[in-house]
């Protein structure tokens, strides 16, 4: 089934390094680029297309009179323009700059125009993630797979995570679950967290909110607790008011993951804003324009009947 | 070579504004006069690629006897379509996967199957939604679709036409709105701060603030420094005029040098009001987090920093999208109905690939090529502007 290899290559997006909420430990976290949900609340735009996609920075841009590269072929037509007026800063019509990729953005010299996403090899992405080995000693931390979904790359993670594993690296996954389940099985073995999502509980408002429903999602889950018994499971929500803020979710969570022992948390992420940026990089409309991030209020409400569930007190301590 | 006219369609993209009724029911009659006949598309080209989710079907035929009764009417017999487009369609697919894929051949195929000969689009301005809406109506038009797009626009943004349809409506409302808020902030001794529409053109803000005599207009064009204004109001008070209204439009950016907003992290200038002046601006809040799009802040920061500067209280209110909706004006009323018109009389000489544009006094067909990637804003030293400094407004600058 594997079609893994050790110089297998995968579309990374990026490699943050000294993660603290992304596993265990103190950790190195790396984006694959491609997802097969559309989360309204999404912090990661760039992460969602499958191949390599145009961004732009206009305040990088030095204008037309000075540059201007952009605004001639391959670049196609009206795909970038400049306004009249004193400002002669390059702006992009994103309906007409579909499908450009390094063949637009290599004219560019001051890298206002840039592609999300490029390929590497297992090898450069794990030579970049043991910089940081003193880190995770110390820490207990490792190297996370996060995206997008790392799972539509399954061969890459796979690979990736195997040669990890190799190198003394622990492991851990985000995974949002709506991928085939073969993908999961051949990446689990390799994987010793998997920090997965559970957005909403009701199939119809899951395919409202993030664009398909949840019926697989939970399938894969539940298949996933049972057949990989020995791997750690953390089950994880963002919060977002208005959407999934209710006690009833919390719950429903709750009653899904408890009767397995395998997993052994469920942390609630509130929702922030930081991603929204990245919409205007690429020319794309972020559709929470006035939700504002969850009461401190609410966190510890719904947080303490997490912990009531898991026998804690609400520091955090086994009752 | 293109076919006779039977069967003409209209739809409209982007948001709702004021008189799309107008526009239908001018484009109806005036087909009717030649014999032709129209449907109008649902929400865009919705009705035509999701046909399954209309009960009765997506199309709808348009009489001449049931449109013209809503000519002045509120809302969109058509309904819009803001965000959904044929050449990156959202679908789930076999796998249970949500992906965008081009369905441009598939709609242009079902324009055939339902003989519809023209399509009348109804697109505009420069806001993202609305940019989007014109530049999948030049696409299709570049695919060989028969099309005439009919401005329309709150911001009066559009490059080619002196007058969108739905200005003056928007103007109406806001400059209604703004001497009632003028009132009631004079009368607990506050200045009101009021943002309305206008991202990267000013006319909404500066020509309902004329319209009310603000104290201060601030617009995209005219880049500010607050100190200016506050030395205006204070100026205002001592001549025995009590200062009370502050009009912002949302895209109105500060001078480089402007002190007084010295304290965000960004380059000023280079970001805009909105942007630079964002509470999260610092990056201490972290990667990403400098810039935070959301109606209200200009007129938050703006109010915040003038009562810093002036020592008045102040107070921020947000009109934005409020202004697009409502009934259309006689202006708009005789504007869309022009439109819509002159659009069926453009199909019918053959044309195709045009907007048409009032150019006074003429309404004229502009090829698509010259509409898009354009923008109609106040020239720094038009007409408009020098009124509203002989008026007394400051322009913050």
């Amino acid at each position: 089934m594997s079609q893994a290899t050790p110089n297998q290559k995968g579309l990374v997006l990026n490699i943050q390094h000294f993660c603290t909420n992304d596993g265990p430990g103190i950790r190195t976290t790396v984006f694959l680029k491609f997802c097969s949900l559309r989360c309204k609340w999404c912090c990661n735009p760039e992460s969602i297309g499958q191949r390599p996609e145009l961004a732009y920075d206009i305040n990088k841009c030095i204008g037309k009179k000075a540059c201007g590269k952009c605004l001639q072929p391959p670049a196609p037509e009206g795909a970038m323009y400049v306004l009249d007026g004193p400002d002669d800063r390059v702006h992009i019509n994103w309906d007409l700059a579909q499908g450009c990729g390094e063949e637009t953005t290599s004219v560019c010299p001051t890298g206002a125009l840039y592609l999300f996403g490029q390929e590497m090899t297992v090898d450069q992405v794990l030579d970049e993630v043991e910089q940081d080995s003193a880190f995770y000693r110390e820490s207990g931390g490792g190297v996370t797979l996060s995206g997008g979904e790392c799972l539509l790359q399954p061969d890459f993670s796979t690979a990736l995570l195997a040669e990890a594993h190799e190198r003394g690296i622990n492991t851990a996954i985000e995974t949002a679950g709506n991928v085939p389940w073969a993908f999961m099985e051949e990446v689990l073995p390799h994987v010793d967290t998997v920090l997965h999502d559970h957005k909403l509980t009701d199939p119809i408002r899951h395919k409202k909110w993030v664009g398909a429903d949840n019926t697989r999602i939970l399938a894969n889950f539940k298949k996933a607790y049972e057949t990989f018994p020995d791997k750690t499971f953390i089950a994880r929500t963002p919060i977002i008011p208005g959407v999934n803020d209710d006690e009833e979710h919390i719950r429903s969570v709750l009653a899904f993951i408890r009767p397995h022992k395998n997993v052994v948390d469920y942390q609630l992420l509130p929702y922030h804003r930081y991603g929204e940026t990245k919409y205007g990089f690429l020319g794309k409309v972020y559709e929470l324009e006035d939700f504002t991030p969850p009461s401190s209020e609410t966190m510890d409400r719904l947080r303490a009947i997490i912990d009531e569930s898991f026998g804690r007190t609400a520091a955090g301590k086994t009752g | 070579m293109e076919t006779s006219l039977h069967r003409i369609a209209i739809n409209s993209g982007g948001g709702y504004v004021p008189g799309l009724n107008a526009v239908v029911a001018g484009a109806v009659l005036s087909a009717s006069n030649l014999g032709l006949e129209v449907v109008g598309i649902y929400d865009g080209y919705d009705g035509l690629m999701t046909r399954e989710n209309y009960p009765e079907g997506g199309l709808v035929r348009l009489s001449p006897n049931v449109i013209e009764n809503l000519i002045g009417s509120d809302g969109s017999i058509l309904g819009t379509a803001a965000r959904t487009d044929p050449f990156r369609f959202r679908t789930i697919n076999a796998e249970n996967f949500v992906e965008e894929v081009d369905r441009s051949d598939e709609l242009l195929e079902k324009i055939r199957a339902e003989k519809i000969d023209a399509v009348i689009s109804v697109v505009g301005g420069s806001a993202l939604t609305g940019m989007h809406a014109l530049s999948v109506a030049f696409k299709l038009s570049r695919k060989g679709l028969r099309t005439v797009c009919v401005p329309k626009s709150v911001e009066n943004d559009i490059s080619v036409t002196a007058l969108s349809f739905g200005y003056n409506s928007a103007l109406s409302y806001t400059t209604e709105t703004l001497a009632r808020i003028r009132t009631a902030a004079r009368d607990v001794h506050r200045i009101a701060v009021v943002e309305v529409l206008g991202h990267q053109a000013g006319w909404l803000a500066l020509q309902s603030g004329m319209a009310v005599c603000a104290d201060v207009v601030l617009i995209p064009e005219i880049p500010y420094d607050l100190r200016e204004a506050a030395a205006k109001l204070r100026e205002d008070e001592k001549a025995g005029r009590r200062p009370s209204l502050v009009v912002v439009a949302e895209g109105a950016i500060p001078k480089n040098d402007d002190a007084s907003s010295a304290d965000s992290s960004q380059n000023l200038q280079e970001h805009g009001l909105r942007k630079s002046l964002s509470p999260l601006s610092d990056p201490r809040f972290g990667e990403g987090a400098r810039v935070i799009e959301r109606s209200g802040l200009a007129a938050e920061t703006v109010a915040l920093k003038l009562q810093k500067l002036t020592d008045h209280e102040t107070f921020p209110v947000v009109l934005g999208q409020l202004v697009r909706g409502g009934a259309p004006t006689a202006v708009d009323r005789q504007l869309g109905l022009g439109y819509g018109a002159a659009a069926v009389r453009a199909l019918d000489s053959g044309q195709s690939g045009v907007m048409v544009a009032f150019q006074p006094p003429d309404l004229k067909f502009v090829p698509l090529a010259e509409t898009i990637n354009k923008v109609r804003t106040v020239p720094a030293n038009s007409e408009f502007v020098q009124i509203a400094r002989a008026l007394g407004i400051s322009l913050g600058d």
